[in-house]
């Protein structure tokens, strides 16, 4: 009998080492155990793309990791999913707000020149434009603005007799009239001359005697010789420059004449919008990353604090060793002797399976520790078959040796069948699911796989090496009908 | 193989052939009660076979946990419903402990504000324990599609393999026994939706998915033995062929169902509120798994008629003999 023997030292062998591989490697704990948010992005096609190519998904990919990294989140990921979604998890973060800010934009920068002769029009709309500001400032309870817009705005907004859009309140009529207002100070500018594909770097600064920001831009070669071009050609006229933001106008600047013979040189610029501080920061980290090649939409948002996600990982801890408890003490009861070797054989398997998943690594979810849980009881079901089968043999007066020799092979074929048809499903779920119907899928097939090792190799062994001691030779202490015997 | 096989020769102890009117008509009302709750559950409001989750609908729940003392203090859920987007449902958790909104879907800026009203009215909150989950309506029809696909693509699996391994007979015996064990499981949360508003989400498909390749175990189980008892007894009727069978595996059918549901069991006990329902449905699904292998499948495989396939198994285990 060497083989036994050699099974023995390879079983010892592996528990050595997932011991050894659980201590170096910790288990990855997915979002929902550790806290943290995850934004789904579904990446949508635009203009000649139709169809969202691989290679499209992957440029979006890495604009955004550029993006996540500005951020400065540690250990954040992002990973392609299906088709056209990206997925980003951002551990630790528990409001989303400022990454979906900087990632859900396009961060398409456009530098415009003014049409001509729309200097009269353009003066009136800026002015609407500043008074509307003012005014929506002030209702914010943020109006330190003097003097007070009320009046000039309201002269004004009747003089151009714009019709009264329908909303409830009195802000939404001025955001309305605000974005309209926009639109049509965009339609005064020329097409691009030249976009931001020509950014090399940015950086903010806070303006000097002021709260506000400004976002300073280095272009490359061509995007500086552009960005004189285009100042030399509105320098000195009443015409605007305006730099547009994924269509909006986020500034526009007059040109000095003293720039007519060559425009502004040197390869940079600054954009001093109003903004903030945190506005100025995120512009800068979105057009560091550079403009995503295709518009994105955040369709799903799942964040979850950190001690709820603590008290999943109590939960579901609870529910494995109490689920693990009541099956090796239900195994013990009904088979004796070969149920405590299967309830061995069951913490073989918890724990060579808690080591595959540090070592591939597979990020526990909580379905995934759901799925776990559930392979513990469909583990003892081939040491059921199988002790099932030694009973009859047993009832049949057999021997001992032989009646568990016979139970292991005669069980085989239908715990083969069994576990096979499960993994047909799981291979489905983990083909055509996603994100957590995956992860639960992944670890319960790992465990039907690895269950059949441990109920078959495992239990064989060790059951082998307890009956080589006559002591426990006894058919009492087998399978426990003892009236049957 | 060089056994014995007086194991296999043994006149049964239970035939579940005498049984077969009380399963059967068993059988035939649970169906009924099942596909009545569907029904019933489609004429109700909820316009729908079960009553769907935030996952398939699409739309954005927000928990919070407000951080009180010894009680918590009541405040006015009027006061909370100003605050909140038009259609929002708000439901208080844990005797007013927590807090749970849903709405249409929100925008991650949006949902964030949303947080911080509902901080002014009953805070303070405790930050860390907020949850919030927004799917996209988009998601949602994406996920009702995958999981159906999932589970014909794992139903045509498993029907070819059976036939493979054993006979075509026995493929639609399969099929039979996972459209019911899916279809009672889907009757049961049918119920429990029109009466206790239980939602099903992506957990629960998961479930269903889970069983379509799980509950048929039991019943692959009594397949092979009755390939087993063929080799020794080929000229046995239909019937008595079944009853061996059944009698030969019916105590592992029940042992087998019980160590599977013990862990479930300690998932609906202590696994938390997310796991829940998931795990409700899962001790449910194997119950009815185990129960269509005894009570389902033998007594309609006499009904087929005929003589039940013969082929031989080429699977054994030769390990250190």
């Amino acid at each position: 009998m060497s083989k036994p023997q050699g099974w023995l030292a390879l079983i010892l062998a592996l528990a050595i080492g997932s011991v050894f591989v659980l201590r170096s490697l910790p288990l990855s704990l997915g979002l929902d155990l550790r806290g943290g948010s995850q934004l789904t992005l579904l990446v949508k096609p635009a203009g000649i793309v139709k169809k969202i190519e691989p290679n499209k998904l992957e440029a979006v990919q890495e604009v955004l990791e550029r993006r996540v990294n500005g951020l400065g989140v540690s250990e954040a990921t992002v990973t392609s999913s299906g088709e056209n979604k990206i997925i980003v998890q951002l551990p630790g973060v528990q409001d989303p707000r400022k990454a979906a800010d900087v990632l859900g934009t396009t961060a398409m920068l456009e530098f415009r020149a003014q049409k001509l002769n729309t200097e009269q029009e353009m003066t009136g709309l800026m002015r609407l434009k500043r008074l509307l500001e003012a005014k929506l400032d002030q209702l914010a309870g943020r109006g330190k603005s003097k003097p007070d817009p009320t009046n000039s705005l309201k002269d004004l907004l009747t003089s151009l007799n714009l019709p009264t859009p329908e909303a409830a309140t009195e802000k939404e009529q001025l955001e309305i009239i605000l974005a309209d207002t926009n639109r049509r100070i965009v339609a005064l500018f020329d097409p691009p001359a030249f976009t931001g594909t020509h950014l090399i770097d940015a950086g903010r600064q806070q303006q000097p005697n002021s709260e506000s920001w400004e976002v300073t831009l280095r272009f490359d070669r061509i995007g500086g010789d552009q960005f004189a071009a285009l100042t030399k050609s509105i320098a000195g006229t009443n015409r605007l420059l305006g730099i547009m933001l994924d269509g909006k106008s986020i500034s526009e600047a007059s040109v000095g004449p003293q720039f007519a013979t060559a425009g502004i040189t040197g390869g940079s610029a600054s954009i001093t919008g109003q903004f903030s501080a945190e506005q100025a920061r995120n512009l800068e980290v979105q057009l560091r990353g550079g403009a995503l090649p295709l518009p994105v939409e955040i369709i799903e948002n799942r964040s979850v604090g950190p001690t709820l996600g603590a008290e999943n990982v109590r939960n579901s801890l609870v529910a494995a060793i109490l689920g693990t408890a009541l099956v090796g003490v239900f195994m013990i009861f009904i088979y004796r002797l070969p149920g405590f070797v299967a309830v061995l054989a069951l913490c073989l398997y918890a724990l060579f399976n808690l080591a595959i998943y540090a070592l591939i690594p597979v990020t526990l979810t909580l379905p995934g520790i759901a799925g776990f849980i559930l392979s513990i009881g469909m583990a003892v079901d081939a040491n059921i078959l199988i002790f099932e089968r030694t009973k009859e043999e047993l009832q049949d007066k057999n021997s001992l040796f032989r009646s568990v020799e016979v139970g292991f092979s005669r069980a085989f074929s239908s715990i083969f069948d069994g576990h096979f048809t499960t993994l047909i499903s799981c291979a489905a779920l983990a083909w055509l699911g996603s994100g957590l119907v995956r992860g639960f899928a992944i670890t319960l097939s790992i465990g039907v796989l690895l269950s059949l090792f441990t109920a078959l190799t495992c239990s064989r062994t060790l059951l082998h090496l307890l009956l080589s001691y006559p002591a426990l030779r006894r058919p009492w202490l087998f399978l426990g009908s003892p009236s049957v015997l | 193989m060089t056994s014995s096989n007086n194991s296999l020769l043994r006149e049964p102890a239970f035939r579940i052939h005498k049984h077969r009117r009380f399963c059967i008509s068993l059988t035939v009302v649970l169906v009924i009660f099942s596909v009545l709750g569907i029904i019933l559950s489609w004429l109700s409001p909820i316009h729908a076979p079960l009553k769907p989750g935030l996952d398939f609908t699409g739309g954005t729940a927000i928990q919070v946990e407000r951080i009180c003392k010894s009680s918590c203090t009541d405040f006015s859920i009027i006061d909370l419903r100003k605050q909140l987007p038009p259609g929002a449902v708000v439901q208080t958790l844990d005797a007013g402990k927590g807090v749970s909104v849903r709405s249409l879907a929100l925008t991650p800026a949006e949902s964030g504000e949303l947080v911080e009203k509902i901080d002014k009215v009953v805070g303070p909150l405790q930050a860390s324990a907020t949850q919030i989950n927004t799917i996209g309506p988009l998601l949602g029809s994406q996920l009702l599609r995958s999981s159906l696909l999932a589970l014909i693509v794992s139903f045509i699996g498993v029907a070819i393999y059976i036939s493979l391994r054993y006979a075509r007979l026995y493929a639609a015996m399969a099929l039979l026994c996972l459209s019911h064990d899916v279809l009672l499981t889907s009757g049961l949360f049918a119920w429990l939706g029109l009466l206790f508003g239980v939602e099903v989400d992506s957990l629960f498909a998961v479930a269903l998915l889970t069983l379509a390749g799980y509950s048929i175990n039991d019943t692959v189980v009594v397949f092979d033995r009755i390939r087993e008892q063929q080799q020794v007894l080929p000229d046995l009727t239909v019937e008595d062929q079944v009853d061996r069978a059944v009698a030969g595996t019916i105590r592992r059918s029940i042992y087998t169902t019980v160590a599977t549901e013990l862990p479930i069991l300690a998932l609906i006990l202590f696994g938390g509120e997310t796991l829940y329902w998931f795990a409700v449905a899962l001790f449910v699904g194997v119950a009815i798994g185990g129960w269509s292998s005894i009570g389902l499948i033998p007594p309609v495989l006499p009904l087929v008629g005929g003589k039940l396939p013969q082929k031989q198994s080429e699977l054994s285990l030769s390990l250190g003999e």
